[in-house]
This record gives structure tokens, C-alpha cells and sequence, in this order.
């Protein structure tokens, strides 16, 4: 064994360069995931303190206990309390204050009169607080709100919509709102609970804007008199309470909003991270396997003298193992510190762009150190399990022969078995796309088209290139004739270099294709079922915005130029028990704007106790029309409904319809998702739209869009995602890039004789650079051919299995302009790894190449 | 130049000295050589190990710089060209035959033949290459890779790619070295046959008497200095001058 440690730290340090490669991709790999990990963790800690601080002075909270949970939904809409509730409890002993808490969504309007935020995080606005241990915010600067339309904001909404106290503003409930800015707050001591913004206003005006009618708040806080624990204060409290009320500790509200944080966003925002260092560490798991490979075939003959000198298998493939543990240990602990660094520099990073990162240090983890060590050195030494195993096999003969040929690229079994790979995971995916749907057995498809194709690489290898590269002949004569036969010497690890690349471009392809059919789908969706002329929405994401007016809708209504105007609301109900959606609006105009498909029985008589519903969830619930539906709405009350009318399409106008008259009861919130418009006879559709746009204007700006601009826009928040997507995948395309330059580099060093005497009979320095870089581009493309077909494969059943998953209709598209964009950047990436390895070979010295072993 | 050469020289150098290392490593591989290689004759360089041969023939060649005097192709002076003029003139003006590892593995027998007009850009004169491949009888093999001929095979082919471009001059470096005498004698046999048939230059390096028997002229190099020319040499004359040599002196 000792002979052996000593053997490959003496190789290790004659062959440095060998495994900068593998160092690189390895040690990139685990900074990813350690820098993720730590990043979480750190966000974690810091959101924990900042809810800690900012509700410490509350020690219980009030609240309803019933809450109605929509699909597809995190957060239950949760029935208001009485205000008057908090007068009782504060007559309770030992409570010191008892506050209404009134929520409600509220945009502010920036000096640019573009409206703050409304991109993901949610935009509120409430009753500022009085008593400033119950308040979460503080007040940082100016005084809290006394009289109607003074308003205290978080400091970070001031900052990004540029402004300051004394300001007049507008804040969209959604009704416009005129505020004057008296007072500026922070949170938990930052400028904001990350990018939530916040407008506090009086007890009156938040009653008036903000709910549907006086005297209704989402909770009270209580605060303890001294001496007064918080479970004693609950126990206190709790006998006072009405029926359907509860109250909870101060603790236990603090932490329901931080796991509520953790699973709506760190915990979204650490998995999406965690994936693309998987697959980054996939791809260099090719690479590095590829490298070690190929130094183990580069040392045949050294070792095959080993053997012949009486060196067992074990000990040949101990110094083999025991150079990438060295190159493991190493690559991934400066990993764990590459890790480290990203994650303090993200921390410093994210104020900068305006994302209040919780202060405080870095928490790292056991966890978030071991892991990525010991994936690092486990993807490491698995990937040279193989090729150490292979070098202990050497023949001590083998150190008389010529290299070895490798012809592994034709072999027959391994045709064979890619073949029967490929069959079955046609197979799999098509009985998982098409025959049951099921997305488990489209994935395992998917995996295993994935397996096929790196399988079936060196066998696909010679045709691929020889088709890519024929091209190269007439365009670049020999110079291209050659780099394509050295790239076609080894299939086998020209396609394991190549796989590598695959691996990112097939991932990045997949996403392309999925995007471009999610957007598809919208436009789809809009063109089918939207018949109306413009569409006024707030462009907003996620939890953001505040919606629309209900008074948009009448007062577009009345232009002379328009013929029908319809404002869609929503609502949540349980309907026999189950929480759903409903679309709060006039049925009548929503069928003159909206393509419902056939429509069975009447929208006309919905009255205030009447529902349509799709014919889908119809048949879910087992109703049909003349049937009674039993609806609980969030202030507790239960009433019957009859269905009146089923209909076809749901993708805009929801799978539950009920007047707004049968709303107003039990109404929220009042605010509008969309307005839809259609203009008379004979009004042009810029006349029009320049009409809406001048009454939109006064209801908070928000947008008018045409059809298609209003289907463009639904697609926005996809090319947001896209973008983020592709920058996280740079780093598993530049670790496949590393790769090809590496082999390159392995392969120049193996082939230094044959470029001295091409050099010698007169190949120029820039001949020989063209060569090299030719033959990176070949092999970048044969990557890039293959990611781009598996991609836009698997691309395609990802589609498919969504649409049998989902009742709507999923359309497939596949971008040509994006993916040609992404063969482009293939092809040019791959010239790039080409150019120091190019370099390095044009400066070889003509006379030691040819004298060189 | 202080005589006039009455016969044209393919390639010359004057007084070459070529230095490697420094201080108490430096070793003069060439001491102040000076010797010229007429026009359509076959010259060998012999000399016993370490004699400054091989470095003779690579300076000649442009395939090394001199630390002093200067080297000449024809009528080019190599010291004035930089990496890529040299580069071209090797292209255009040189042939090349080594000891080992002659041929581009990826290339068949054809396309190695071709290789330095390839290079060029140009078509070359197809039927000198279509008498070359005859020359060394190889015209069944045109298809076959390097790696599916014999040694001798490979060295012919090195020979038909040396003279491919009408070159003015051939270097030849050991070029028998790893063969057995009779695959040996067929390339030099070939070697000296082409250079006449065709009129070109051909330089060779060798420590073998039986193949610098094969040459019109053979200059024999000592302790990197220029000791005696024989023409018309025998293998048996050249044994005996080389023997000489191993007379402590």
C-alpha cells in the first residue's frame, strides 16, 4: 500500500495539469451545493429572528379557526373576527392591550406612477397598530397615521418607488386610493420582511378600504400584563372567546409565519437550487469519469511495467483510487469554501439589488458541510472506480505493445443493449404518455431515454460525426479532414465527452421546449375562450397586486364606444365541503365575452342562490343541473345553491359561476381579476382601446391589452422563470465545457509526436490551432445534436404527461428560433474550449515532439 | 562566399555552431561546421554517437536554429524567416523522412502521401504523384491505413510523401533505423533510386556503414566538427574510416 500512496503522489504531482480538469468540475459542483445549502439555512435563521423580533411584544393572537383551502392553494382564506372582540379582551385580567389586526392586499403607486412590487411577494396593507409592542413594524421615521389618508409604508417600498414622507401617493385597495406617506417603518430591524410590501393606515381607513364592511379584522394581538406568560395568557383568554374562535401564543403565530415562508418560498427557492447542482454534478460526473479514463489509458504501458515488475492488480488500482480520492478530498473541500464564499457574497449581494437579506452570520451547518463533501468525493471516486479498475487489468505485456485499440465504440453488445434501452423506454413513455397516463412511468421513460443515449453514444459516435463533420472536409481541406478523424479515434470518449455536454443541453432544450408549450397552451387558451376585445388586467405574479376596482368594470360600461364590460371576481367557498374557487361575476355578460363552450340550461336566472359549474367538476361532484349544492363561505354563513346552468370550457372563467348579488353577503375584499371588454359595431380596436385605457387611468393605471397582447403577457412570468433557468444551467454547460477542453488537452499530450511531424512536413502554427479547434466544435456539436433531440424528447412527454395529469388541454410547441439559439451557443461554446487547448498545442517545440515518448 | 561553387548547393551551411546548455552543462553539438549539399546528389552524414550529426541535419533543415553561422535552403538564408516562413518553406522546399512514427495514424497511405500539398492548398502535380506511388510500389495499398502496414511499408510511404512535393531537398534521419536489413535496404535502395531518377537532394543521417554505402558522398562529423568526405563510398571503406573514430584520439 505504501508503495502505492507513494507511486500516485508522485504521479499526482508530474501530472498536475491532468486533473486541473477534474478539479475544477468537482470543486464548482459542490460550491453550488454548499453555497445553496448554506444559503438556506442562513435565509432560515435570518427570517426566524426577523419574525422573532418584529412579533415579540405579541403574545397571543385571535383568530377565527376555520379556514377555506382552495386547490392548488398554500394558504387558507380564513373567516374574519369582530373588532368589537378586542374591547372584551382587553377587560380580560392581565392583558395589557388587545388589537383588531385588519389585512388586506394594497398597492402603492411610485413617483413614476408605476405601481411597487406586485412581482411574487404579496403587497398589504392594514391598520397601523397603536401600541407599538403589538405593532410588527417600527415606525423608523415621522409619526403614525392620526387622520384619514395618512399612511405609514416599510421603508423598502419607499426606497423603490422613490419615496418620501410628505409625500401624496396612490395606493390601489384595489379602489384608488389618495395617501399621504407620513411615516416610514422597518421590520425586524431591515427595511422590509423581504420584498412584502406594506402600507399601515387608520383603524377607520382600513375598516373602510380594505374589508367589506366595519368591524371586521383576520385577528386581534393580544399583549400580556407583566407577569403574564403566553400559554397563561391563551388559557385566559380562551374561555371568553365566541364559538369558532381560537387563540394562540405569540410563539406559536410567529412560527406559522416563518414555516409559511420556508415552504412558499425558501423551500421552493433551495429545492429549484439543489436540482441544478444535481445536475450539474451529473454532467461532471462525465467529465470526470472521461479524465480518468483517459489518463488510465495513457499509463498502460507505465503500468503494465508495474505489473511486470511484480505489482499486484490491487496495488495498480490502489494508486489509481488512492490519486482521485487525493484530487477529491481536495477539489471538494475547497468546494465547501468556494461555497462558503458564494453564499457571503450572495449576502452582500441581495441588498444591493433592493432583497433585504436577513442580517446576521452565516449559519453553516454540519449538514450543509458534510453533504456536499461527501457527494463530491463520492461523485469523484465513483467516477474513477471504473477506470481504476480497468488500469489494475493491465497485461504486464501490454508494456511491449502499441497502445491499445479501442473498440469499444463498435461493439456489438453494446449496441445491443442501447438498442434494447432505447425500445424500452419508447415503450415506457409512450405507455405512460399515451395508453395510461401517468407520470411515474413517463419519467422512468424519461430516465431511461436519458441512459439509452449515453449508452448508445460511441455507437452513434462514427455516423454523427461523420455526417456533422463532412461539411469540415470541403470547407477546411485537410485541416478539417483531420479534426475530424481524431475526433472519430476514440467514439467512446469522444461520446463520453460529448454525453457530458448532452446532459446540460438536452436540460436546457427540455425546459425551451416546455416553456414555449406552457405558452402555447396560454395563447391557446386565450384565443379559444376569450371573445372579447381587450382585457384589463394588473399585471402581477405570484401573490402581488391588489386586482381591479369592482367599480372599473361599470365605469367602462358607460363609454359610448363599448357595447359590453365584465369584471370577474373571486371568491372561495366549500362547496359540500371541499374548498374551491368561484368566479364572482355578471353570467350573462360573461357568456357575450367569454366562449363557455355548449351551454346546458341558463345563465340568465343565477339569481342569489343559483351556480353554474363546468361539466367537468360537475361530473366530480356528481351534480347536474336542478341539483342543490351546500356552500360555506368564509364568514361561517352556510347557504344552498342550486345549479342552474353547466358549461364547457373553464380555463378562463373558473369551474364555479355566481352573481355578484349572491356574493355581496358574504363578500371580502371587493376587487376584479379582469375586466373584459367588447366594443360596438364599427369602433376600431385602437379607438377603443384608447377609451378603456383613459377610464383605466383613473382606477389605478392598470394595463389594456388586446387579445393577443393580453396572452402574451399571461406567458411573462414562464420567460422570467426561463431566464433564471438557463442561468443556473450555465454552470453544468461550462463543467461539460471544462470537460471537452480537457480531453482535448490529454488527447494533444498523447498525440505530441504525430503534431511534431505534422508540423514538420509543414502544417502551420494556425493549421494546427484550427485542427484542435475544429475537433472541440465536432464533438460540442455531436453533444449539442444529441441534447437538443433528447431534450425536445423528453420535452414532449413532459407535455404530455401534463396534459393526461391535468384536465386542460396542454399544447406542444417546439421553438425553432430558441433552439436554434441554443445549438449556436453549443457549437460557439464548444470553439471556446477549443482555444487553449489549441494554444497549448501550437506551441509545441516541432524537434521534441518528434523526439518525445 | 569567397568561391565560386560550380555546382549548385540544395541546401549549405557555414560555419554552424550549435550550443545546448550553459556553463558547466554546455555542450557544443556543433563547433564551426561548415559543408554544402550539392544539387541531385545523395549525401550521408555519419558520425558516432554524440558527434553533432542529428543536429547537423535538423539546423540544415530549418527544423532547429543555430546559435551561430548560418543555414541556407537553396538561396534563403532559414536565420531571416520567422516560425512561419520557415514553416512554408519546410512545405514547399523540404521533404522529411524519420526514423519512427512517420505517418498521421488517422490518414490513409494516399492522403499521407499528399499530406504537405494538402496542407499547402494545392492539387500538386498528379501524375509526378501517380509515378511516385509506382516508384515505391505501394499503388494496391493506397487505401489502407498506417497502422494495417508493415514497418517497410510505412517507410516507403514516408519516402513517396518526402519527394510528393518536388522538394529541392530531402532530409532523411535514420531513416533505417527500425528496420531489418532487408526492409532496410529496399527503402534505401528507393531512397537513392528516386533522388536520382528525379534529380532531387537527399541528406541523410545514419550511424549504419551498409546504408551510407547507398549515398554518392558520405561527410563524417566528430565532436560536432566537419572530419573527412569520401566519395563513392563502399560499406566496407566507410566501416574502416569509422573506426578510426573509435581510436582515442
Amino acid at each position: 500500500m505504501n508503495a502505492a500512496v507513494r507511486l500516485s503522489v508522485t504521479s499526482l504531482r508530474a501530472h498536475k495539469r491532468r486533473f486541473a480538469g477534474t478539479f475544477l468540475a468537482v470543486f464548482l459542483g459542490v460550491a453550488f451545493l454548499a453555497g445553496t445549502l448554506v444559503m438556506g439555512d442562513t435565509l432560515r435563521a435570518g427570517f426566524d429572528t426577523m419574525f422573532g423580533d418584529a412579533t415579540s411584544g405579541t403574545d397571543a393572537v385571535v383568530r377565527s379557526t376555520d379556514t377555506i383551502t382552495t386547490p392548488g392553494e398554500s394558504q387558507g382564506v380564513r373567516q374574519p373576527v369582530p373588532t368589537s372582540l378586542a374591547g372584551t379582551l382587553a377587560r380580560v385580567p392581565g392583558v395589557a392591550a388587545a388589537e383588531p389586526d385588519i389585512e388586506g392586499a394594497g398597492q402603492l403607486v411610485g413617483r413614476n406612477g408605476k405601481a411597487i412590487g406586485g412581482q411574487g411577494p404579496p403587497t398589504l396593507a392594514g391598520n397601523w397598530i397603536t401600541d407599538p409592542k403589538l405593532n410588527p413594524y417600527r415606525l423608523a421615521q415621522g409619526h403614525a397615521p392620526r387622520r384619514t389618508g395618512e399612511v405609514v409604508v416599510n421603508r423598502g417600498a419607499a426606497k423603490k418607488g422613490d419615496l418620501k414622507i410628505g409625500d401624496t401617493t396612490t395606493l390601489r385597495t384595489p379602489d384608488p386610493v389618495k395617501v399621504t406617506i407620513v411615516g416610514l417603518a422597518t421590520f425586524g430591524g431591515e427595511d422590509g420582511m423581504a420584498q412584502v410590501t406594506f402600507t399601515g393606515m387608520t383603524r377607520t381607513d382600513a375598516e373602510k378600504y380594505l374589508t367589506a364592511r366595519p368591524g371586521q379584522a383576520a385577528s386581534i394581538k393580544v399583549r400580556a400584563g407583566p407577569g403574564i406568560g403566553q400559554k397563561q395568557l391563551v388559557d385566559r383568554l380562551t374561555p371568553v372567546l365566541p364559538k369558532g374562535v381560537e387563540a394562540i401564543t405569540g410563539q406559536e403565530s410567529a412560527q406559522e409565519n416563518t414555516d409559511m415562508i420556508s415552504s412558499r418560498f425558501l423551500t421552493i427557492f433551495t429545492t429549484f437550487l439543489l436540482v441544478f447542482s444535481g445536475v450539474a454534478l451529473l454532467v461532471a460526473t462525465f467529465s470526470i469519469h472521461n479524465t480518468f479514463a483517459i489518463v488510465v489509458a495513457q499509463r498502460t504501458r507505465e503500468n503494465a511495467l508495474l505489473r511486470a515488475l511484480g505489482a499486484s492488480r490491487r496495488q495498480v488500482t490502489a494508486t489509481s483510487l488512492a490519486e482521485a480520492t487525493a484530487v477529491a478530498v481536495a477539489a471538494s473541500a475547497a468546494g465547501l469554501a468556494g461555497g462558503i464564499g458564494i453564499a457571503a457574497g450572495l449576502q452582500a449581494l441581495f441588498p444591493a439589488i433592493g432583497f433585504p437579506f436577513p442580517d446576521g452570520d452565516l449559519v453553516i451547518s454540519a449538514l450543509s458541510m458534510a453533504l456536499p463533501l461527501a457527494v463530491g468525493i463520492v461523485v469523484c471516486l465513483g467516477s474513477a472506480l471504473l477506470p481504476a479498475v480497468r488500469a489494475g487489468r493491465t497485461a504486464p505485456l501490454a508494456a511491449l505493445r502499441e497502445t491499445a485499440v479501442d473498440t469499444s465504440g463498435a461493439s456489438r453488445t453494446r449496441a445491443v443493449t442501447g438498442l434494447g434501452l432505447a425500445a424500452l423506454a419508447v415503450a415506457a413513455t409512450l405507455s405512460g404518455v399515451l395508453v395510461s397516463p401517468s407520470v411515474w412511468t413517463a419519467g422512468l421513460g424519461a430516465v431511461l431515454a436519458l441512459v439509452a443515449f449515453v449508452v448508445l453514444g460511441p455507437v452513434a459516435a462514427t455516423t454523427a460525426l461523420n455526417v456533422l463533420g463532412a461539411p469540415l472536409g470541403g470547407l477546411r481541406g485537410v485541416t478539417g479532414a483531420l479534426a475530424r478523424r481524431n475526433a472519430l479515434r476514440s467514439p467512446r470518449r469522444t461520446a463520453a465527452t460529448a454525453s457530458a455536454l448532452m446532459i446540460g443541453v438536452a436540460v436546457v432544450s427540455l425546459f425551451t421546449v416546455f416553456g414555449a408549450s406552457l405558452k402555447a397552451t396560454m395563447d391557446q387558451t386565450v384565443s379559444r375562450s376569450f371573445a372579447g376585445d381587450v382585457a384589463v388586467s394588473t399585471p402581477s405574479f405570484g401573490a402581488g397586486g391588489s386586482g381591479l376596482s369592482p367599480r372599473l368594470a361599470g365605469a367602462i360600461q358607460r363609454l359610448p364606444q363599448v357595447d359590453t364590460a365584465v369584471g370577474l371576481g373571486r371568491g372561495v367557498a366549500k362547496v359540500d365541503g371541499a374548498g374551491r374557487a368561484l368566479t364572482v361575476t355578471d353570467p350573462v355578460a360573461l357568456q357575450r365575452t367569454f366562449d363557455l363552450g355548449t351551454v346546458q340550461g341558463s345563465l340568465r336566472d343565477l339569481g342569489t342562490d343559483g351556480i353554474a359549474i363546468t361539466r367537468n367538476e360537475a361530473a366530480e361532484q356528481h351534480l347536474t343541473t336542478g341539483d342543490d349544492a351546500r356552500l360555506t363561505f368564509t364568514d361561517g354563513k352556510k347557504e344552498t345553491f342550486t345549479v342552474r346552468a353547466l358549461y364547457g370550457r373553464s380555463e378562463l372563467a373558473g369551474d364555479y359561476v355566481i352573481t355578484r348579488a349572491a356574493w355581496a353577503p358574504h363578500r371580502t375584499q371587493d376587487s376584479d381579476t379582469l375586466v373584459a371588454v367588447t366594443f360596438k359595431k364599427g369602433v376600431s380596436a385602437d379607438a377603443g382601446k384608447a377609451a378603456v385605457g383613459k377610464v383605466a387611468a383613473r382606477y389605478g393605471n392598470p394595463s389594456v391589452q388586446t387579445r393577443h397582447e393580453y396572452a402574451q403577457s399571461s406567458a411573462g412570468g414562464i420567460d422570467m422563470m426561463l431566464t433564471l433557468v438557463y442561468a443556473l444551467l450555465a454552470l453544468a454547460v461550462l463543467i461539460a465545457l471544462l470537460g471537452i477542453a480537457n480531453t482535448l488537452t490529454l488527447a494533444i499530450h498523447e498525440r505530441t509526436r504525430e503534431l511534431g511531424l505534422l508540423r514538420a512536413v509543414g502544417q502551420t502554427r494556425a493549421q494546427l490551432r484550427a485542427m484542435v479547434r475544429w475537433e472541440s466544435v465536432l464533438v460540442a456539436a455531436f453533444g449539442t445534436a444529441g441534447g437538443l433531440g433528447l431534450g425536445a424528447f423528453l420535452g414532449w412527454v413532459l407535455v404530455r404527461a401534463s396534459d393526461g395529469a391535468s384536465d386542460s388541454s396542454f399544447a406542444f410547441a417546439i421553438p425553432p428560433a430558441q433552439l436554434l439559439v441554443v445549438a449556436l451557443v453549443g457549437l460557439t461554446a464548444g470553439a471556446l474550449a477549443g482555444l487553449r487547448p489549441a494554444r497549448r498545442a501550437a506551441r509545441l517545440d516541432v524537434l521534441h515532439a518528434i523526439a518525445a515518448e | 562566399m569567397t568561391t565560386a561553387t560550380t555546382v549548385r548547393t540544395a541546401a549549405r551551411v557555414v560555419d554552424a555552431v550549435k550550443v545546448y546548455g550553459r556553463g558547466d552543462t554546455e555542450v557544443r553539438a556543433l563547433d564551426g561546421v561548415s559543408v554544402d549539399f550539392p544539387a541531385g546528389r545523395f549525401t550521408a552524414i555519419m558520425g558516432p554517437s554524440g558527434s553533432g550529426k542529428s543536429t547537423l541535419m535538423h539546423c540544415a533543415a530549418g527544423l532547429d536554429t543555430l546559435t551561430s553561422g548560418t543555414a541556407h535552403i537553396g538561396d534563403t538564408d532559414l536565420g531571416t524567416l520567422d516560425d512561419r516562413r520557415l514553416t512554408l518553406l519546410r512545405r514547399d522546399h523540404v521533404g522529411f523522412v524519420f526514423q519512427a512514427f512517420n505517418l498521421v495514424p488517422t490518414l490513409t497511405v494516399a492522403e499521407n502521401i499528399t499530406l504537405p500539398l494538402d496542407l499547402a492548398g494545392g492539387r500538386g502535380d498528379p501524375e509526378w504523384i501517380d509515378a511516385l506511388i509506382d516508384v515505391v510500389g505501394l499503388r494496391d495499398r493506397l487505401h489502407h491505413r498506417p497502422a494495417e502496414l508493415s514497418g517497410g511499408q510505412q517507410q516507403r510511404v514516408a519516402v513517396a510523401r518526402a519527394f510528393a512535393g518536388r522538394p529541392d531537398v530531402v532530409f532523411a534521419d535514420e531513416p533505417t533505423g527500425n528496420l531489418d536489413s532487408r526492409a532496410g535496404g529496399e527503402v534505401l535502395g528507393l531512397l537513392g533510386r528516386t533522388a536520382r531518377e528525379t534529380a532531387r537532394t537527399v541528406v541523410m543521417v545514419t550511424h549504419d556503414p551498409v546504408a551510407a554505402a547507398h549515398a554518392d558522398e558520405v561527410v563524417f562529423l566528430a565532436d560536432g566538427r566537419l572530419v573527412d568526405r569520401m566519395e563513392a563510398p563502399t560499406a566496407d571503406r566507410v566501416l574502416d574510416r569509422m573506426k578510426a573514430f573509435e581510436v582515442p584520439s
